[in-house]
């Protein structure tokens, strides 16, 4: 088992993820259970404004006596990242040589991060490994909690079994843990929740070794749906825009010829070609603007044909 | 009717494509997945294309929220203004620029709570801007706070037991301020809400558009209303699209059905035209 | 009249109707308000004046829409005005402060009145001095401008216009109810012979303009829809580009200009009065129309061989500190008279340090006299 840190000053974790993944449950997770040990508990935190997939970041302090509700630059004795980029974003924020890095390696590219106008361009996305980050820090772990909970059959309990690594490194024991996650979470996703919390202790014990590299870091790939990538119909073309796609699924589901579909990194992509009638109900429907269907001369030319 | 048609007889209509109408740069936009401001966005600027209206003189003036940060993504002169008073900067813009093409987009909030009482005089009044409100029926910018046009027992940030205040019918409060244009569409049309948002920019006159977005990210999740298809889809199904330029008819099937379409349209004359022509006349008698 | 020269038009004038007047003058072409006593002469008389020049009168809603439609018609691209008194201006600020971020010229005249709240409608007040400086929310600056006359009035208007122009910034005119309703004669300029100052408009090539770049004068050109140019306003904090900015560096920067964007300029906007400060030992700051009760007590002091002097901002923010320092050096005592419960006061004591400043205030509706200064002067002594 992992050291426990220290509770005579103030303890601070960082909880930091994109909108949407739980940051917030997180936090009122740990800062329940610190409170209910008798400490004095501050948690802050930036949301509201930070909408799905935006940055969101809370302040966990605890202690015998906490005066600032914010942890100053270089005192994070605890690093909880539930996606990837946000990790970096705040990993110069760790106590040096002394604090903790807990991340999951999956990534969410934010929509500031697609400023390429560019068609297919490649999103700004941090190019640097776990193993680049971990070997900066004193300890670290980054793990694919994403994919693990999925397999679990909820993608949203990643936050748990980051929270298992947590519980780690803080002093409070398995069963207080458990008791307040049952608390918080969506009583219909108890049972998976705590199996993802084990999960995250069981990986926190196992000997790694030298860290994995990580599994998502290509970045997203760009998806270009043209005539260079796919034998388009004659008469249409239709371009979608992976960088401005936000996978709300509405051109899957409403094309009548039912030819697209959102690919493994959710960006709507046509399936098949042939099918499509350049009806443009794709583009009208697409909230994100990110689908254009062009009509080729070709099509102008069989249309005055008649 | 062809009052504000300048370019599309002359060169021709072209193929309208929406990124020629775009800050480009500026995307992905910020809105949720699945927000249907973004298909009402595209409906707006296709309307604008098929009038032909030139880019320079088109000004949009935007309130606060998810509505108000709209306007950004536009080509245009944008105003990104303060809550719920786009009306009353627009009133300003088209007096002093009446040679402006001014299109406001608000929100429920913006528009019938904290500017509920620009909406209605600027409907009384009748200058010639178009008000294209967004009907999303939450607060989401602020997190997912009942509005007034929240429907009733859904539930909300504010609303932990489910919506107990009666909802505004906002077409109906502009029609009786006196609006001389009222329409209102739901954005899976998408065609239908282009031609209905072409009419009300053609307008002279105050004209007022209600468009029924989806917040699918705070509200539909809260309210378990399905994933973003689900939600466009099911508003059609609470609409009574026959009313479009025709006579309403009450259908006893779906008693709490919303018309679309036209609602009101009056040839009341347009006040900037009105103020302008009476001083120059009294100035004469002077 | 001795003064009056072929160019100037001598007329007994209201106060508010020569702020109208002046305003026309000066090029505004838009009024929007809504009645509150005791401004509403300016709009009466705005909407008579403004149809000769082809200008707009527009009675909103409230003030509120009043202010919003002033700030619509400037960015586009015309001079407006509004009028209003304590409880329209409490509730204009939010939009003035949209003006101060968004850079939009305008002028806004408040003829202050007792308050808070509803207070007293037709008495004078001078309470309006913070509300003014500190109205809106967030640090910002603004340009506050105190006439002590009609004439002062008139000239101080088409001084407002001209500072809202040149500097892209909403001017405050604090004039009070007195003031507002006194009738005085004044040589009203022939408008020829005025200068006017316009705005600085964009002139580069649309894909150069950047609408918040500011060159050494710190005032960046503005765009006028139709030109081209297509720009964004917003108010949210905004980097040069005109669109939203969360960068601490950004915000840091443009932040500063917009906080430091007078500092190059004092000498156009500083504007003061001095009376016998030379060797003033008891110098009266005023400002109004308690000013002109101060002058008559300087006068019947200097009488009794008092060394009184008077220093009389008329830019009262940014607030003339240098000018004041000068004025107060030989100074044993400050006696800053107002009505208010001591409002500017608190700017005179951060110049000056608390121990040579007091206050002659008066809150009862009733404007300070010549006697209570007196009365101030002999106190002390």
């Amino acid at each position: 088992m992992d050291k426990k840190i220290t509770h005579k000053e103030p303890v601070n974790v960082l909880v930091v993820g994109v909108g949407g993944q739980g940051v917030i449950m997180v936090s009122k997770v740990l800062a329940t259970i610190c409170q209910e040990h008798g400490y004095q508990v501050k948690q802050s935190e930036v949301h509201g404004m930070a909408k799905r997939g935006g940055g969101v970041f809370s302040h966990v302090r605890f202690g015998e006596q906490v005066y600032s509700p914010t942890i100053p630059k270089g005192s994070v004795d605890v690093l909880l990242a539930l996606e990837w980029a946000e990790a970096l974003r705040w990993v110069n924020h760790i106590r040096p040589g002394e604090g903790t890095f807990i991340s999951d390696t999956q990534h969410i590219v934010p929509p500031f991060a697609c400023r390429n106008r560019k068609r297919g361009a490649e999103a700004g996305y941090a190019r640097e490994t776990s193993d680049q980050i971990i070997s900066r820090v004193n300890k670290g772990f980054a793990l694919d909690a994403t994919t693990m909970a999925r397999e679990l059959g909820n993608e949203r309990a990643a936050n748990t079994v980051l929270l298992g690594l947590l519980s780690t490194t803080l002093e409070f024991s398995e069963d207080v843990w458990c008791d307040a996650i049952s608390r918080f979470v969506p009583p219909k996703t108890v049972d998976v929740n705590l199996q993802a919390f084990e999960q995250g202790r069981a990986w926190a014990a196992m000997d790694h070794g030298t860290p994995e590299p990580v599994v998502h870091n290509d970045g997203p790939t760009p998806v270009v749906v043209g005539r260079e990538e796919h034998e388009m119909s004659d008469f249409v073309q239709l371009d979608i825009n992976p960088a401005w796609c936000k996978s709300c699924d509405i051109c899957v589901k409403m094309c009548p010829e039912r030819c697209l579909k959102l690919d493994d990194q959710l960006k709507a992509v046509l399936t098949d070609p042939d099918r499509c009638t350049g009806c443009r109900i794709c583009e009208w429907l697409c909230p994100d603007l990110a689908i254009t269907v062009h009509r080729t001369p070709e099509a102008a030319r069989a249309a005055a044909q008649g | 009717m062809a009052k504000k048609k300048q370019s599309a007889e002359t060169s021709g209509p072209k193929e309208f494509d929406v990124m020629s109408y775009l800050r480009r740069d500026l995307f992905p936009h910020f809105l949720c997945p699945g927000c249907g401001h973004g298909i009402a966005l595209r409906a707006l600027m296709w309307a604008a294309h098929e009038l032909g209206l030139d880019k320079d003189k088109i000004a949009i003036v935007s309130g606060i929220g998810c509505s108000g940060r709209l306007g950004a993504y536009v080509d245009a002169n944008t105003f990104h203004t303060t809550h719920g008073r786009p009306l009353a900067y627009a009133t300003g813009l088209k007096l002093a620029r009446p040679d402006l093409h001014v299109i406001v987009i608000t929100g429920d909030g913006d528009c019938l709570a904290i500017g509920g009482n620009h909406l209605i005089h600027a409907c009384r009044r009748n200058l010639d801007i178009t008000c294209m409100m967004l009907n999303n029926e939450v607060y989401g910018m602020t997190g997912g706070q009942v509005s007034p046009t929240t429907s009733q027992d859904r539930y909300t940030t504010t609303t932990p037991t489910g919506n107990t205040e009666a909802t505004f019918d906002s077409c109906k409060l502009a029609e009786a301020a006196g609006a001389s244009f009222v329409g209102r569409e739901v954005t899976v049309q998408t065609p239908t809400l282009k031609n209905l948002l072409k009419d009300a920019i053609d307008h002279k006159g105050f004209s007022f558009v209600e468009v029924i977005s989806d917040c699918t990210e705070i509200y539909g999740r809260k309210n378990d209303l399905g994933n973003s298809p689900e939600m466009i889809l099911s508003q059609k199904s609470q609409m009574r699209p026959d009313s479009y330029g025709g006579v309403i008819v009450d259908e006893p099937f779906r008693p709490n059905a919303l018309p679309t379409g036209v609602l009101t349209r009056s040839d009341r004359a347009e006040y900037g035209e009105t103020y302008r022509s009476t001083m120059a006349s009294s100035k004469k008698g002077a | 009249m001795a003064k009056a020269s072929t160019k100037t038009n001598a007329q007994n004038l209201q106060g508010n109707n020569a702020c109208a007047l002046a305003a026309v003058a000066a090029g505004c072409r838009f009024y929007a308000g809504y009645p509150i006593t005791p401004s509403s002469e300016v709009a009466e008389r705005m909407s008579l004046e403004l149809p000769k020049v082809d200008g707009t009168f527009i009675q909103m809603e409230d003030e509120i829409a009043s202010m919003g439609a002033i700030l619509g018609a400037s960015m586009g691209g015309v001079k407006s005005m509004t009028a209003t008194s304590g409880p329209g201006f409490s509730l204009k600020q939010e939009n003035l402060g949209y003006g101060v971020i968004a850079e939009v010229p305008c002028v806004i005249i408040n003829v202050m009145r007792g308050g808070p709240s509803t207070g007293m409608p037709t008495r004078p007040a001078q309470g309006d001095v913070m509300q003014a400086r500190w109205g809106t929310h967030g640090d910002h600056q603004i340009i506050v401008i105190s006439p002590a006359s009609v004439s002062e009035v008139y000239e101080q208007t088409v001084r407002a216009f001209n500072l809202a122009e040149q500097f892209r910034t909403p001017v405050v005119l604090l004039i009070d109810e007195v003031i507002g309703h006194l009738v005085e004669t004044v040589h009203v300029p022939d408008p020829a012979s005025l200068d006017v100052v316009d705005r600085k408009w964009a002139d580069v090539a649309a894909d150069k303009y950047r609408p918040y770049e500011a060159g050494k004068d710190m005032v960046p050109a503005m765009a006028r829809p139709g030109d081209g140019y297509r720009v964004h306003t917003t108010g949210l904090t905004h980097d040069e580009s005109g669109f939203p900015t969360q960068d601490p560096e950004t915000v840091d920067r443009v932040s500063k200009r917009l906080l430091n964007k007078f500092d190059p300029h004092r000498k156009v906007i500083d504007h003061f009065e001095e009376l016998n400060v030379k060797d003033a030992e008891v110098l009266i700051v005023s400002y109004g129309i308690s000013a002109r009760a101060a002058r008559g007590a300087v006068k019947q002091a200097r009488d009794a061989g008092i060394k009184a002097g008077l220093f009389r901002p008329v830019t009262i923010w940014p607030f003339p500190e240098k000018a004041l320092v000068k004025a107060a050096k030989k100074a044993k005592r400050i006696l800053v008279a107002e009505m208010n419960a001591g409002q500017l006061s608190l700017e005179v004591e951060r110049v000056l340090g608390r121990d040579r400043v007091s206050g002659v205030n008066r809150i009862d509706g009733e404007a300070i006299s010549p006697a209570d200064i007196i009365d101030a002067i002999g106190k002390g002594a």
